[in-house]
């Protein structure tokens, strides 16, 4: 039974222990509302962001494009497409996926659903006030931190509703072994709001002076990725994985080393993005020796998700969540060694102030995070509603789409930059010049933005036919498989 | 600038140092002590090692 309320709930003495053997159908459900209330509002602004983002890929190339309206422009679109795709979508699902995992995790029902109903409700409200705000010119036009000080607290009400949420469950959770993605996943819950309140403490409402605005913007904003989306992503990662092929991670204690080494060594990531910047050289060079020692953790989940799936690679034409997890794993690899060359100051000389950082950061939030979250939606909906995915053709379509869109998007953009960046260096090459030669890669990065925006529309439409529960629903699949032979179930593809 | 770097250096030796604190608590708990049964715990009778739990939905 479910405490009944937050005071009850301080000694876990008072929760009777009455889960049987169908307790995992019993966790499920009891995750349904707030989970499907945070992965639909996920949907919603994926397809706002989006639409923000195609515009502003547009207007990079052709700057008349949609300039009538104060609020239309550039300035304006690219920071709230920014915020959308961060607040209202990759947060929002990588809170219901944390949610779910946490409960299965804990082994034990989601409890308070209304303090994180409330949650959900707050949080939206948050990114709707922050957005507009930021389209009606109030943006504070730092990075990652666009939102309005006024729209800023409703965010923080819900995360810190979550934060007291995952203490609570973690307390009740049922003894044993605390699997390493409910490390992650804790560690993202308390670490954020933390990092958040002080972020705007320093930035927004309280803002320091000077260049030190700079060192904590960009050790906020490279901490979301690191201790936020990073931890949500993993956890995700390392429980799918495992449980889709049916079969345990290969080396679990270098699951704990890249968890413990992350936690460590992620936190002083931040600085290698003011390499040349007025700042202490030993504050820069701490932060260049961190994002080099990002390899440990970096390797060891690359090795591990690699030797876990060895062997089971034909899994990726059964298995619609793993194709989309293992596409993101395999881009964590990727972008995060990518990060680390990237502090390197002789190389971060050539690629700062060019695209390629554009296609690093879309690399990670897309290829590895975002893709992520889609493998984990795939796995839980099903559970959650009771009722089979639609449409096989259509999740093929969703994974090729966003699959191409975003391999477009990083290759034009990382070929572009180094030719801007080399541009920028060239003494002889004035800086319009420079611009010009970014020019075609910004164009294909806008026909990128189409396949992403399609993919999303064909994600929205699935993901409402499975609440609507349209069709004839085939039992099977995705639900409750036990029988081993499915294994060979190459046929249904 | 001075405060504010302060505050900034304070707020990595905490993210740091809650890291380290959790890591204490696990190592006393217990919590690494077999390392070869633990990544079993997400399997269970109804979904053991060896079962797939995930498909395409099939075409009807």
């Amino acid at each position: 039974m479910k405490p009944q309320s937050l005071l009850s709930s301080i000694n876990p003495a008072n929760v009777p222990d009455t889960l049987a053997s169908h307790e995992r159908a019993e966790i499920d459900a009891s995750t349904r509302f707030p989970v499907l209330l945070f992965f639909g509002s996920a949907i919603f602004w994926l397809l706002v962001g989006s639409l923000l983002g195609l515009i502003s890929a547009w207007k990079m190339t052709h700057p008349g494009f949609l300039d009538s309206m104060a609020w239309l422009t550039f300035g304006r679109l690219r920071p709230a497409h920014l915020n959308t795709v961060i607040y209202g979508w990759a947060s929002a699902a990588g809170i219901g996926v944390g949610l779910w995992l946490m409960a299965r995790l804990c082994r034990v029902p989601l409890m308070h659903s209304k303090l994180l109903i409330s949650a959900a409700i707050f949080w939206n409200l948050g990114v709707l006030v922050g957005v507009l705000g930021i389209l009606a010119g109030d943006s504070r036009s730092i990075e990652w931190l666009e939102f309005p000080g006024y729209a800023t607290p409703i965010l923080f009400i819900a995360y810190a509703f979550i934060g007291v949420w995952a203490i609570i469950m973690f307390r009740f959770r049922k003894p044993g072994h605390v699997y390493v993605s409910q490390w992650y996943l804790f560690a993202a819950f308390l670490w954020f709001p933390w990092l958040y309140a002080t972020a705007n403490i320093l930035l927004v409402w309280q803002p320091i002076q000077g260049s030190a605005q700079g060192a904590v913007n960009w050790w906020f904003a490279h901490n979301v990725l690191g201790l936020w989306f990073t931890p949500i992503g993993l956890a995700s990662a390392y429980y799918m994985i495992p449980k889709v092929i049916g079969r345990p991670i290969h080396s679990y204690y270098l699951s704990i080393l890249g968890f413990w080494s992350l936690a460590l060594f992620y936190s002083w990531n931040g600085m290698h993005h003011l390499i040349g910047g007025p700042f202490p050289a030993w504050m820069i060079s701490a932060s260049v020796v961190a994002s080099i020692m990002m390899f440990i953790p970096v390797v060891t989940v690359a090795i591990n998700h690699h030797m876990t799936m060895r062997g089971h690679f034909d899994a990726l034409k059964w298995s619609p969540t793993l194709r989309f997890t293992v596409f993101g794993a395999m881009t964590y690899t990727v972008v995060s060694l990518q990060g680390s060359s990237m502090a390197i100051p002789s190389l971060n000389t050539l690629t700062h102030f060019t695209d390629y950082t554009i296609g690093h950061a879309h690399l990670g939030l897309y290829g590895f995070f975002s893709m992520m979250m889609f493998g984990a939606m795939y796995y839980i909906v099903p559970r959650l509603v009771g009722w089979e995915w639609p449409s096989a053709t259509m999740i093929r379509w969703h994974f090729w789409l966003v699959a191409i869109g975003i391999l477009l998007m990083v290759g034009s953009l990382t070929v572009g930059g180094v030719l801007q960046g080399l541009a920028l260096y060239d003494p002889t090459v004035t800086f319009r010049s420079s611009l010009e030669y970014a020019t075609p890669f910004r164009l294909v990065r806008g026909v990128s933005g189409f396949f992403l925006l399609a993919g999303h529309i064909v994600f929205a439409t699935l993901f409402v036919l499975m609440l609507l529960k349209v069709g004839q629903n085939r039992k099977g699949p995705a639900l409750f498989v036990t029988e081993p032979q499915n294994k060979t179930g190459a046929a249904a593809v | 600038m001075t405060a504010g770097l302060l505050l900034l250096v304070a707020g990595l030796v905490f993210l740091s140092g809650s890291a380290l604190l959790a890591f204490y608590w696990a190592v006393q708990d217990g919590q690494f002590s077999n390392l070869t049964e633990a990544p079993l715990i997400i399997f269970d009778d109804d979904e053991p090692v060896g079962a797939p739990t995930d498909r395409f939905p099939s075409r009807k």
